[in-house]
């Protein structure tokens, strides 16, 4: 986690049930905070803003797969979670909402991670 | 009784007889950095290790590189046909030559170019040529252009590695003076070259990082005693009371009959039947009762806690049907549910609680793969 200008930290998010905020350098790092805080509070991260171009352009839908889909094009190495997720948010979603959607769309094989928290439409 | 770590932590290796307790290799090897850097030498240094198909490079001068461990390898086709190998390590200063080229997006050269200065080879690995400043002495006042010799070709050549195949499949090793692939592969060998593997062309390749040691996966792989409970779309069409695991020196297969006949045109195979083939180390070939194709599994591991499975799908033409996306896309949910379950059970393990598990009666096929890992440690 980062603390500073929002050049550095463009990535601001909140629990769901305190209204703590984290902000962070990149997406996936809200990813990992909603992972410690879920362990333990059994609460959701909702996103308050995500300054990234990829999700400024990201199409507002409901469906995770198109929005997967679409933003592909713009990572060679995968879509972080995180971006993902921060797109989401535009239809209201939480962190949790995006992940349990990408759970169900990656054990019914329709996407894959090149690397730990990157994914690839298949 | 279990060995639990710190009561029981007196771990031993792993029996033989898979009947006794300690017939499982202790946890250690699948967590400890140090078994990482060992199984470098003692596992991938020393039998033969998948390196890529070779209909990936049909034309002379065609390659792809590969790299297993740390060692990196180009693989290219020469002149006379051959499928050949070489270390991708400049003779001169020991500069890496040419770019990772996977083998889905094979490149073409002429000859074998270092970047850095310029020397040249040719695709049989002589030194073909170097820059004029290699032959003659113009920078230094010490010497005059007389007293360079030149360098001779065979004598600077690259350091080949040895390879050998399996129909289209090809293998490199590195020891020294290698038992021949068709020893360690056995009645595999045969087997595969029965198959028509080679007319079969590569459709396409999906790489995934997963957060566990790569004999994690191996072991998942090598038996279906989880598949009951964890594959349950694919298992409503496998009988699996009446699969198989038949296992020998250095690889295993497991045999799958499925409820209702699949059409012949649907297999590549005659037996009526799935056939997963684990072959020591790190290679599987995937013969699918439902597909007139086949896949294979590379399980390269990164570090001590990740590997990357590359899978690839070969089918009659490169361009997918429906049909054929459909299978694939089955075949990685399947993926996804197991990466599930070695996660987990990696978890676990690397919490250090448990120093040896144990191995049920019908793990035989897990069994031969921790014994040739305890083997290869020892040797
Ligand atoms: S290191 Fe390759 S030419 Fe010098
Ligand atoms: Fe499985």
């Amino acid at each position: 986690m980062t603390q500073g200008s929002q050049q550095d930290a463009p990535f601001v998010a909140q629990c769901a049930a305190t209204g703590a905020t984290v902000t962070t350098s990149t997406a996936n790092e809200v990813v990992a905070f909603y992972r410690r805080r879920q362990r333990l509070l059994d609460t959701d991260i909702e996103w308050v803003s995500a300054e990234h171009r990829a999700v400024s352009q990201a199409p507002e839908s409901d469906d995770v797969a198109y929005v997967l889909r679409e933003l592909d094009d713009d990572f060679e190495r995968g879509v972080p979670l995180g971006i993902l997720a921060a797109a989401m948010s535009k239809q209201g979603r939480t962190v949790g909402d995006t992940l349990a959607d990408v759970y169900d769309l990656r054990m019914a094989g329709s996407l894959w991670e090149p690397r730990s928290d990157y994914l690839r439409p298949v | 009784m279990t060995r639990w770590n710190p009561s029981n932590d007196d771990v031993e290796a792993v029996s033989p007889d898979i009947t006794d307790e300690t017939n499982a290799l202790p946890a250690k090897y699948f967590t400890d950095p140090n078994v990482h850097g060992l199984e470098k030498e003692k596992i991938f240094g020393r039998y033969w290790v998948y390196a890529g198909h070779a209909n990936a490079i049909t034309e002379p001068g065609a390659y792809f590189t590969r790299t297993i461990g740390d060692r990196q390898v180009i693989i290219v086709r020469d002149h006379d046909d051959e499928v050949r190998a070489f270390f991708n390590v400049c003779a001169h200063r020991g500069s890496k030559m040419v770019e990772d080229t996977p083998m889905t997006d094979p490149g073409n050269m002429g000859r074998i170019r270092c970047p850095y200065h310029m020397w040249s080879y040719d695709l049989d690995g002589d030194l073909e040529s170097t820059p004029q400043s290699f032959e003659e002495a113009g920078l230094n006042p010490d010497l005059s252009d007389d007293d360079v010799c030149g360098m001779n070709a065979s004598e600077n050549s690259l350091s080949e590695v040895e390879t050998d195949r399996i129909g289209p499949f090809v293998f490199l090793n590195f020891a020294d003076d290698p038992t021949p692939l068709a020893e360690q592969a056995g009645t595999l060998k045969s087997e595969l070259e029965a198959m028509p593997l080679g007319e079969y062309e590569h459709a396409t390749r999906y790489v995934s990082e997963v957060d566990c040691n790569w004999k994690t996966f191996a072991g998942n792989y090598s038996e279906c005693d989880h598949c009951h409970a964890n594959h349950q779309d694919w298992i409503t069409d496998i009988e699996l009371t009446e699969s198989e695991l038949e296992v020998n020196d250095y690889h295993w297969i497991l045999h799958y009959t499925h409820d209702e006949d699949v059409d012949d045109e649907m297999r590549i195979h005659d037996e009526h039947e799935a056939k997963f083939y684990y072959f020591w180390p790190n290679f599987t070939v995937n013969m699918y009762g439902t597909a007139d194709g086949y896949g294979t599994y590379i399980i390269d591991p990164i570090d001590e806690g990740r590997f990357q499975l590359i899978a690839d799908y070969y089918f009659s033409d490169e361009a997918m049907t429906d049909a054929e996306r459909e299978f694939v896309q089955t075949s990685r949910q399947l993926q996804e549910e197991d990466f599930e379950l070695v996660e987990r059970q990696y978890e676990g393990l690397k919490s250090g609680a448990l120093a040896q598990a144990q191995l049920g009666p019908n793990e035989h096929t897990v069994h031969r793969l921790h014994r040739l890992a305890q083997e290869a440690y020892e040797a």
